[in-house]
């Protein structure tokens, strides 16, 4: 015997099913945490990291006869801060440097160290201030060189618009390895 | 135009690094200046352009070909001309070029190959592939503090050893790497004659020689001493002013050009590539590394090598050699080469068919006996093929692997450059032999053709009455000598001698003694005669003229005082 049914009611039926069967959404406070920042998620981890990001004085050591001129770049502390392994000092040289149109496109590139990540999420920490100012995430590009591409706010993008890449950088880096989140 | 987005890309990078976006110089970071335009400053249409080229072979060669011979000359830096190779090699590596295939061979070279080191395998006896191709490009060094000025790419090892190499490389090219190179070459070293005109200067050193004998042997040339002395002088100084004008010219002209090169390398940035990912412990790559910063200096610009005959030829040798020869051996800064273990190396050598010669340290088993020892032994052990009912038939020339012991790495030099010249170096001990007879009877040709004034017999007298003392007042007295005559005293003569202490004076001293037979009671009777003296070395000839004359008596009256 066959038993007609309509499409509306199967359709109504199929909706009923996946309605019980799916997750319950998320809460707000849930999706809140969610889009926090890790600084603010773990910050007893953030504050020790800077701690040791403070202490790290980093310049260029000149011991040849005759003193660089014109194109030398300065070295950027920065920390790798892996979960299992802790922090690892390792200094980067930014390569290259641009700010237009609101967005900043940066190069480095990390001081030799035994383990290196495809992508790193970065944390712009203030070099005055001590405070994280921006993060973004910079994948490998290349042999052993990162880049990044992000969006400013427009208080920094006024303030690095003429940001050389033979300045001085006003910030530090504390480096996480983006599958460490 | 064609490929003009490489050209925009230029223009931006040039422009990056000078404007402060960009810290490394176009050149040194083009991969990286690369990978940054194509991916986030390249339009849609220049992108699209790029990857249509990439579909198909032909379009990809044609580029490469461009890059080369149209954009490589014409894009310069710094004023000079860009290194082609060193560009694809980078370029290869980054979107879209790491997947063209025209592009293949350039990432495992720069295309500038260079004398091979002999890294051996951990637990290798010696196989081919221990042979290592090495290659090195000099380019201009960016003014960043981080820079390094030796670079090892392919490749990992300790970065003291890449600047000791380094270091023994500026010493040759200009240092006491280069004085030891320049005294080999003084010594044994080939010179750029002409046949004829080496025929020429042989044949005069022997004519030297002859002149020499004929003047020690031969018959007293009488009056005709001085035309023989005047020719075996104008003889022996044109073959020494030859010999010594040119090598002093051409040492002078190679220790500039030598500055010249030094400076260069100490601007720029040494790039070394060993494929393979090794690891490399130890110091046994240095003299291949050493001699491959020099061809690397020479590469960056070839033509200023070509103002030195010396390096010129060298650097003809190492181009030349740098397919078919290794090297192994420690060097240190100065450029001495030190011992290594060698057997497995002889024996990789061996195995590669490539290899022809080898520059080794100065070590017993490095000998060319030792070194065929090995090559017989490697042929015994090498496998039979067992097929039944075939044998094989040997065709091949015998394999014969030439071995170069060096104790310093400007032995090497003189090797590679082919140097080394037995008639040279037999013409050289000739001509220095020579030279040392001639320069012991340079006083005495100097007084035949030179001949002093005549002088003045002047005090002191002899104290003793049995003794006359003809004190003269000249500087040299070997040019003199003094003769008495006299009816009443023995006729003497005696040479003439610069004397010493209290009665300090140039004289001749004659033992005075009656004659037996008289002339005349008269003891003031006699001439004192001063003549000239000629002689050749320890030979006498015949006196030469009188050239003054005083009574005896004057003579004897002379104070001692």
């Amino acid at each position: 015997m066959k038993k007609v049914v309509g499409i509306e009611s199967l359709l109504a039926w199929r909706r009923q099913r996946a309605e019980a069967e799916a997750p319950p959404a998320p809460s707000g406070a849930h999706l809140l945490k969610l889009v926090q920042p890790w600084w603010e998620m773990w910050p007893d981890r953030f504050a020790a990291s800077v701690r040791r990001l403070a202490a790290v004085q980093l310049s260029y050591g000149y011991a040849m006869a005759h003193p660089p001129h014109g194109h030398s770049g300065h070295p950027v502390a920065a920390l790798i801060s892996r979960e299992q392994d802790g922090d690892q000092e390792a200094p980067a040289r930014i390569l290259y440097v641009s700010v237009r149109d609101g967005r900043l496109r940066l190069r480095f590139q990390l001081a030799p160290i035994p383990r290196s990540d495809r992508v790193y999420d970065v944390t712009f920490i203030s070099e005055t201030g001590l405070r994280p100012i921006l993060s973004a995430s910079a994948d490998l590009s290349g042999e052993d060189e990162y880049r990044l591409d992000v969006e400013l706010p427009s208080d920094l993008a006024a303030a690095w618009q003429s940001l050389k890449v033979t300045d001085p950088m006003p910030f530090r880096f504390i480096l996480r390895p983006a599958d460490s989140n | 135009m064609e490929f003009v987005w490489f050209w925009t890309f230029w223009h931006w990078s040039t422009e990056g690094f000078r404007s402060g976006s960009l810290l490394r110089s176009p050149l040194q970071g083009i991969s990286s200046h690369w990978d940054e335009w194509y991916q986030h400053e390249a339009s849609g249409t220049e992108r699209s352009a790029i990857d249509a080229l990439g579909f198909s072979v032909f379009e990809q060669r044609r580029f490469l070909c461009w890059l080369t011979r149209q954009w490589a000359k014409d894009a310069r830096w710094r004023g000079e001309l860009l290194p082609a190779r060193y560009v694809l090699a980078q370029l290869s590596r980054v979107r879209p070029f790491e997947t063209w295939t025209a592009f293949e061979k350039y990432r495992t070279t720069y295309g500038s190959p260079g004398i091979a080191a002999i890294v051996l395998d951990e637990d290798s006896t010696g196989k081919s592939e221990d042979v290592r191709r090495v290659e090195a490009v000099a380019l201009p060094l960016d003014e960043d503090a981080a820079s390094a000025a030796i670079v090892s790419d392919g490749f990992h090892t300790d970065a003291g050893e890449l600047s000791t190499a380094r270091r023994a490389a500026l010493s040759l090219l200009n240092g006491k790497g280069l004085i030891v190179f320049l005294t080999l070459w003084l010594l044994m070293g080939a010179r750029p004659y002409p046949r004829y005109l080496r025929v020429l200067l042989f044949a005069g050193w022997l004519l030297v020689i002859s002149l020499i004998v004929r003047l020690l042997t031969g018959q007293d040339p009488g009056a005709g001493l001085i035309t023989l002395a005047a020719f075996l002088f104008t003889l022996w100084s044109a073959l020494v002013i030859v010999a010594i004008g040119v090598a002093s010219s051409l040492a002078i002209n190679a220790w500039r050009t030598g500055r010249a090169l030094r400076n260069r390398v100490e601007r720029r940035q040494l790039r070394f590539r060993m494929t393979d990912g090794l690891s490399v412990h130890g110091g046994s790559a240095g003299l291949a590394l050493c001699l491959n910063s020099l061809l690397a200096a020479q590469r960056s610009h070839p033509l200023l090598a070509n103002r030195s005959w010396l390096w010129e030829r060298f650097f003809r040798g190492l181009r030349g050699a740098s397919r078919t020869w290794a090297a192994t051996g420690i060097v240190d800064a100065d450029g001495s080469v030190e011992h290594v273990v060698l057997e497995p190396k002889i024996r990789a050598c061996v195995d590669n068919p490539a290899i022809t010669d080898v520059l080794t340290p100065w070590q017993p088993d490095a000998k060319q006996s030792e070194v065929q020892k090995v090559v017989t032994s490697g042929r015994r052990a090498a496998p039979a093929r067992s097929n039944p009912g075939m044998v094989l038939g040997f065709a091949s020339t015998k394999r014969k692997l030439r071995s170069h012991r060096c104790r310093h790495a400007a032995q090497s030099l003189m090797t590679i450059g082919d140097f080394t010249s037995r008639p040279q170096l037999a013409a050289n001990a000739l001509g220095l032999v020579v030279t040392v007879v001639m320069a012991l009877a340079l006083p005495d040709i100097r007084n035949v053709l030179l001949p002093p004034a005549a002088p003045r017999i002047v005090g002191p007298g002899s104290p003793s009455p049995y003794y006359l003392w003809v004190s003269l007042d000249t500087d040299r007295p070997d040019a003199f000598t003094a003769e008495l005559e006299s009816s009443f005293w023995s006729n003497r003569r005696a040479d003439v001698f610069a004397y010493g202490g209290a009665d300090a004076s140039v004289r001749a001293e004659l033992r005075l003694s009656r004659n037996g037979r008289p002339g005349t009671i008269d003891e003031q009777d006699g001439t004192v005669w001063i003549q000239r003296r000629r002689k050749f070395l320890g030979r006498e000839f015949e006196s030469g003229e009188r050239v003054a004359s005083y009574p005896f008596a004057h003579v004897t009256r002379l104070p001692h005082e």
